[in-house]
């Protein structure tokens, strides 16, 4: 089996321009256009989050579909599972918005839908090559690639740094 | 011949499916039987409210196939009551007649209501103690022939039970001797919001008073007599008190039971090729220590993965349970409440917040420098962040003003 990509993350690159925010909320909308989605009811959602930490750091924060994702155990109506590719989804139609999934996610990526009254995270974008949060970030900061690919890369950069460094 | 089975897991519920396809997840051709004394599949219990308000319907109960629980070849064999263990012969009986031999057994049997035994007349027709699917079948059934429901006890499944009867279109009455409804996951104080969502819900709340009979006729239950005197005229009945670990088959078996089986930090039990997990077992607080029985869904999962790991040959620890742990929504107000919360006697730094909309309360132990329990009502945005710092004893200083603040995020811990 091929290894399946995952959306990474480098914080260094991160400049907070919220972006991957828009992108993702228009991608989740009925409309798919930005114009629709700022009218539509329910208010799309993004499904990932750039937070804030001192002294000014950007993180990106987005569902890691963990290997033993503690939502999936927890839930208590069966509607988290995992599909072929190992992306952990939320069926809509079986969440009951206990959340109990919020309660357990250490990440703090599972969001709550107020008006529909149901749980909601990254589901990777299935109908897209390439997830809408990576297509729009301009700086590079996030990467869609398979966890060896990334580590590889990662690898080779940081001993790039190193020979520099050592000059 | 004699029946044998690699696993014989005793218990249908949380722990013992979970139990199951963490097994499965490991062995793949080991044979997996599991016994439940109930006549249906094993289900998602939590939902069962749903089933008495008509919401669900019993084909979206089922545990099996759903979520997690998709892996197959797992012998499932309803209707099956265990009454006697032989771990000599590592064979148990069942009341059908049938026995089973196993190489590895989980005693994963779940609880019961518990039932007081000082209220007089709970035999009568229309009295319940929501439990089983059976149980929500029979409540929806006498919910149309009535108007009025009395409950018994304030905490989360009376709680639901209530709102499911209250969508059907019943009045609603709550009978709660504790000063305030969801007295084991907070305080009094902490559950204003809810208490006043709920009020507005309509649900009628009277506190401080209890059950002293059921008084009934031909039809069943009529009336709840109060320690007051007061009699209040209903047409059912529901028992919320808590529940007691199924023990009864291990009696004179060795196993070591105390309030419950009692199992190491491996989930075994004291006798060999035996394992525990669920709500009948006796964990352990990772917060203060204590060894305790917690009847909850997402602790019987993970207690029963574990276990199901372990007797599948791949030593695991269990990382432990929080006793008070716990997430839902009554009356459209979302709250979570976990680790210590009851701060009225011991020595704590308690940290409140509370705006029109929302109420948090996080506490610190006595030196300050490590969280050990959150009630949030209103807004429980990251909440598993806090359950996160809690369960591994992370030292606060550099968040802690963003856990008061309720303003903590993963990227602090970058």
């Amino acid at each position: 089996m091929t290894q399946p990509k995952e959306i990474f993350v480098k914080t260094d690159r991160c400049v907070g321009c919220l972006s991957c925010t828009i992108a993702c909320a228009v991608a989740h909308s009925n409309s798919r256009t930005l114009f629709g989605a700022v009218f539509e009811k329910p208010v799309p959602k993004s499904r990932i989050y750039v937070e804030w930490s001192d002294p000014d750091k950007k993180i990106p924060l987005v569902c890691r579909h963990c290997e033993e994702a503690p939502c999936m155990f927890a839930c208590i109506s069966g509607a988290i599972h995992r599909d072929e590719n190992g992306v952990v989804l939320t069926d809509t139609d079986k969440c009951i918005g206990c959340w109990t999934c919020v309660m357990v996610c250490p990440y703090g990526v599972i969001g709550r839908h107020l008006e529909t009254h149901k749980a909601y995270r990254c589901d990777r974008c299935p109908d897209r090559d390439v997830p809408a949060c990576v297509s729009a970030c301009p700086t590079g900061a996030l990467v869609y690639e398979t966890a060896a690919s990334f580590s590889g890369a990662v690898r080779k950069s940081a001993s790039r740094e190193l020979i520099r460094s050592e000059g | 011949m004699e029946e044998s089975t690699r696993y014989l897991i005793a218990g249908g519920g949380a722990a013992g499916m979970a139990a199951a396809h963490a097994i499965r997840e490991i062995d793949q051709e080991g044979t997996i039987t599991l016994l439940t004394d109930e006549a249906d599949q094993p289900y998602f219990r939590p939902l069962i409210p749903f089933l008495v308000s008509g919401e669900k319907k019993d084909s979206d109960m089922f545990m099996a196939g759903s979520g997690p629980y998709k892996s197959g070849n797992v012998s499932v064999r309803t209707g099956s009551l265990i009454t006697w263990f032989d771990p000599e012969q590592k064979t148990v009986y069942l009341e059908n007649g049938g026995r089973i031999g196993y190489e590895k057994i989980l005693f994963a049997t779940g609880s019961r209501p518990y039932i007081p035994p000082d209220i007089e007349g709970l035999d009568a027709d229309g009295v319940f103690a929501l439990r089983t699917m059976a149980d929500a079948r029979s409540m929806a059934k006498r919910a149309e022939q009535t108007s009025h429901a009395v409950m018994l006890g304030g905490g989360v499944l009376n709680l639901k039970a209530a709102f499911a009867l209250l969508k059907k279109g019943l009045k609603v009455t709550l009978i709660v001797y504790s000063p305030e409804v969801l007295s084991q996951l907070m305080e009094p104080e902490d559950a204003f919001l809810i208490r006043k969502a709920l009020d507005q819900a309509g649900l009628k709340i009277i506190n401080g008073r209890s059950a002293e009979i059921v008084l009934s006729g031909k039809n069943g239950v009529d009336a709840v007599g109060l320690d007051n005197g007061r009699e209040l005229s209903c047409g059912m009945v529901c028992i919320g008190k808590g529940v007691s670990p199924n023990v009864h088959f291990l009696e004179g078996s060795g196993v070591i039971v105390d309030g419950g089986v009692a199992a190491d930090m491996y989930t075994a039990c004291n006798i060999k090729d035996a394992y525990t997990a669920g709500d009948v077992a006796v964990a352990y607080d990772p917060v203060s220590g204590d060894r305790m029985v917690t009847a909850l869904w997402t602790n019987a999962v993970e207690m029963g993965r574990c276990a199901g790991k372990n007797m599948a040959g791949v030593k695991t620890k269990y990382s432990g349970t929080f006793g008070i742990l716990n997430a839902t929504q009554v009356a459209d107000e979302p709250f979570v409440s976990m680790g210590t919360v009851h701060t009225k006697e011991g020595d704590f730094e308690v940290q409140r917040s509370s705006t029109a909309g929302s109420y948090r309360k996080m506490v610190f132990n006595a030196g300050g420098d490590r969280l050990i329990g959150a009630v949030l009502v209103g807004d429980i945005t990251n909440a598993g962040l806090y359950r996160y710092v809690i369960r591994e004893k992370k030292p606060v200083d550099r968040i802690k003003q963003n856990i008061i603040d309720h303003t903590l995020h993963y990227g602090h811990f970058v």
